[in-house]
C-alpha cells in the first residue's frame, strides 16, 4: 500500500514538473508575442570618399543617413559618399564620377567588382545531408547544368551515385578519389563546402580539407577531376573550422575559410591564401555580411552582444577602419520579463535550426 | 485474465485498427506515388538536387497523421469505458488495477508502434528504390518526432479522458497540449536529432499519467 502511495506521489510530482516546464517555456514565448522586440540593426557601408562608415537607419518609417561621428546626411549626399554602392542612382542622375583614386569608373566595371556574401549561424548549424553536387565547370555552355550524379564521402574516398539508377558509379568514384590522392590528399574528408546552385556565372567546385588538415580545391573539368592544393604560405593555420566556396564576378577569389582560431582568410584564384584584417569571426555564433566593391570590403559581424564593422582593402585585405557598437541596453519590456520570469526555456534559437532545450 | 482483457480490447478496437491500417497505407502509398510522379515529371536529377539543396523531403502531409491516429485511438479506447462508468467493471476484476489498465494501455501502445513501424518499413523499403540511403535516413529522422508525437498524444488524451473531473481535465489539457506540440516545432529535415532523448523521456513520463487518472477515479472523484 505504501509502495502504491509513493508511486502516486511520484506521478503527482511528475505532473507538477511537467506543468513547470510548460510554464517556463510558454509564458516567455507568450510575452515575446505580446511585446515583441522592435529594435532594428542599421545597415552600414564604408565610404571610401569620407573614410567612415555610413549607416542607413529607419526611424519612424524615415531612412536616416548618418556616420558614427554623429554627422547626418541627406539621401543625395549619402549617394555621393557611396559612389560604388549607389552607382545605379548616380548613373541615372548623371552624377557618376569618371574616375576614383585614378581608376576609371564604368557601370560594368563597378558591377564586376561588386561582391556580396552573407551567412549566419542558423544557416550553418543544421544537420548535413551528406550528399554533394559537383557541377561541370567547363561545359562550354554559358549556363551551368546539374550533373547526372551526386557524391558522398566515405572513409576511403568519394563515391558518385548515378541519380537515374541510384547505383554507385565506380569508375568515376575511383578516378576522383585517386586524383585527390595523387595530390597528397589523405582521406577521410574533414570539411567540405561547395555551392551547387546553377544560378551563377561559373563554378569554383568544392573546397575540402583532408585528415591532415590540408586544404584542397576540387572541380570537375570536362568530366574529369581537377585538384589544387591551396598554399598557406605566410598563414599560421593549424586547422579549419569552416569553409565557403564563392564565385565573385571578377573571378579573383575561390573561397573564404575560417581557421580554428577564428581568423578569416580569403582563398585567391591562384591558390594562395591571405588573412583578412578583422579581429575574429566565429561562424557558429556570429552572423557575417560582406559588401565588397573595387576598393574596399565592408564586413559586418553581428554577435550576441555587439555589432562589429570593418573596412578592409579589397586587394590586400588589410584593415582600413573598424568600429564596434555594443548592443543597446535591454529595453524595459525585456527587463520586466527577466524580472518576472527569471527562468526561461526555449527549444528554438536564433543561431541554430536544431531543436534542443536551452535555459536562459 | 489478461488474455480476456486483450480479447475485449480487440473486440472494441478492431474496427479502429482496420481503418487506421487502411488510412496509413493509403497515405504512405499516396506519398510514394507522389514522389515517383515528381521523379518522372521533374526528372530524377532535379528532384534529388531540390531535396539535397533546398531541404525538401516531400513528406510534410504525413506530419499530423500519427498524432491523429494516437488521439483517435485514445478516444475510441477510453470514451466507451467512461460512458456510464463502465470502466468500474474492469477495475473490479480480481486483478491488480494498475496491471489491468496497464495491459489495456500497453496493447494499444504496441499496436501503435506496429502501425508506425509498418509506415517506416513501407517508406524506407520503397524510398530506397528511388533515393540514396542518406535521403531515406533523413526522411526517417524527420518523421520520427511526428511518430513520437503520436505516442505522446495517445498518452495525453488517455490521461485526459480517464480523468473524472472536468476542471482537472482542463488543467491536464493545458499541460498536455504544449507537450504534444513539442514534437511539431519545425518541419526542417532531421532537426530533432538532439531532442530524441528528451522526447523519449517525455514519452515514458506521460505513459504513467493515465494511471493517475484511474487512481483518482477509484478515489471516487466526481
Amino acid at each position: 500500500m505504501r509502495t502504491k502511495q509513493s508511486k502516486i506521489a511520484t506521478i503527482q510530482y511528475l505532473i507538477i514538473g511537467l506543468g513547470i516546464i510548460v510554464c517556463v517555456w510558454l509564458l516567455p514565448a507568450l510575452y515575446r508575442l505580446v511585446a515583441p522586440n522592435t529594435s532594428r540593426t542599421p545597415f552600414v557601408v564604408y565610404s571610401c570618399l569620407d573614410s567612415s562608415f555610413i549607416q542607413f537607419e529607419t526611424i519612424n518609417k524615415q531612412v536616416q543617413y548618418t556616420d558614427f561621428k554623429g554627422n547626418t546626411f541627406t539621401k543625395h549626399e549619402a549617394d555621393s559618399l557611396l559612389p560604388l554602392f549607389a552607382f545605379r542612382q548616380l548613373v541615372a542622375e548623371g552624377r557618376l564620377p569618371d574616375s576614383l583614386f585614378g581608376v576609371a569608373l564604368t557601370p560594368k566595371r563597378i558591377q564586376q567588382n561588386t561582391f556580396h556574401f552573407k551567412t549566419s549561424p542558423k544557416q550553418l548549424n543544421k544537420p548535413a545531408v551528406g550528399l554533394y553536387t559537383l557541377l561541370e565547370s567547363a561545359s562550354g555552355r554559358v549556363d551551368l547544368q546539374l550533373p547526372p550524379d551526386v557524391f558522398r564521402l566515405t572513409d576511403k574516398g568519394i563515391e558518385f551515385i548515378d541519380c537515374e539508377t541510384n547505383t554507385v558509379n565506380k569508375a568515376k568514384s575511383l578516378s576522383f578519389s585517386r586524383e585527390l590522392e595523387k595530390y597528397g590528399f589523405v582521406f577521410p574528408v574533414q570539411l567540405i563546402w561547395g555551392n551547387a546552385s546553377t544560378r551563377k556565372d561559373y563554378d569554383n567546385g568544392f573546397l575540402l580539407t583532408d585528415s591532415q588538415n590540408r586544404l584542397f580545391q576540387l572541380k570537375m573539368v570536362k568530366g574529369t577531376p581537377w585538384v589544387r592544393v591551396i598554399k598557406t604560405d605566410g598563414c599560421t593555420i593549424t586547422g579549419y573550422k569552416q569553409l565557403f566556396t564563392i564565385e565573385p564576378a571578377n573571378r579573383l577569389l575561390v573561397g573564404l575559410v575560417v581557421s580554428d582560431d577564428n581568423q578569416l582568410y580569403a582563398v585567391r584564384a591562384d591558390g594562395s591564401m591571405t588573412h583578412i584584417g578583422i579581429d575574429s569571426y566565429d561562424p557558429q555564433t556570429m552572423q557575417i555580411t560582406i559588401i565588397g566593391d573595387m576598393f574596399h570590403w565592408t564586413i559586418t559581424e553581428y554577435t550576441a552582444t555587439d555589432s562589429r564593422y570593418y573596412a578592409v582593402d579589397a586587394r590586400t585585405f588589410e584593415q582600413v577602419a573598424r568600429a564596434i557598437i555594443p548592443d543597446p541596453a535591454p529595453s524595459i519590456k525585456e527587463r520586466i520579463m527577466r524580472y518576472v520570469l527569471p527562468v526561461r526555456l526555449r527549444f528554438t534559437s536564433w543561431d541554430t535550426q536544431l531543436i534542443a532545450p536551452n535555459f536562459e | 485474465m489478461l488474455r480476456a482483457i486483450f480479447y475485449k480490447e480487440w473486440l472494441k478496437l478492431r474496427l479502429f485498427w482496420g481503418l487506421a491500417v487502411v488510412v496509413h497505407i493509403a497515405l504512405i502509398g499516396y506519398l510514394l506515388l507522389s514522389l515517383r510522379s515528381t521523379l518522372l515529371s521533374s526528372g530524377v536529377v532535379e528532384t534529388w538536387a531540390t531535396m539535397i539543396g533546398r531541404d525538401v523531403l516531400m513528406i510534410n502531409q504525413l506530419a499530423y497523421l500519427p498524432l491523429i491516429t494516437g488521439v483517435c485511438l485514445a478516444l475510441c479506447q477510453w470514451l466507451p469505458e467512461m460512458q456510464a462508468k463502465r470502466i468500474r467493471l474492469t477495475l473490479h476484476l480480481p486483478i491488480d488495477n494498475q496491471l489491468s489498465i496497464g495491459a489495456m494501455l500497453g496493447c494499444s501502445f504496441i499496436g501503435l508502434c506496429l502501425l508506425f513501424g509498418l509506415d517506416a518499413v513501407l517508406l524506407a523499403g520503397f524510398g530506397q528504390v528511388w533515393l540514396p540511403r542518406e535521403l531515406v535516413w533523413r526522411t526517417f529522422l524527420t518523421c520520427l518526432p511526428w511518430y513520437l508525437g503520436g505516442l505522446i498524444g495517445y498518452n495525453i488524451v488517455s490521461w485526459w479522458v480517464l480523468e473524472p473531473q472536468w476542471k482537472i481535465r482542463c488543467v491536464n489539457m493545458l499541460i498536455g497540449a504544449p507537450l504534444v506540440a513539442l514534437c511539431f516545432l519545425t518541419t526542417q529535415p532531421a532537426c530533432y536529432i538532439q531532442m530524441f532523448p528528451w522526447l523519449i523521456g517525455l514519452l515514458l513520463c506521460t505513459a504513467c499519467l493515465p494511471l493517475y487518472s484511474i487512481y483518482r477515479f477509484k478515489l471516487g472523484k466526481q
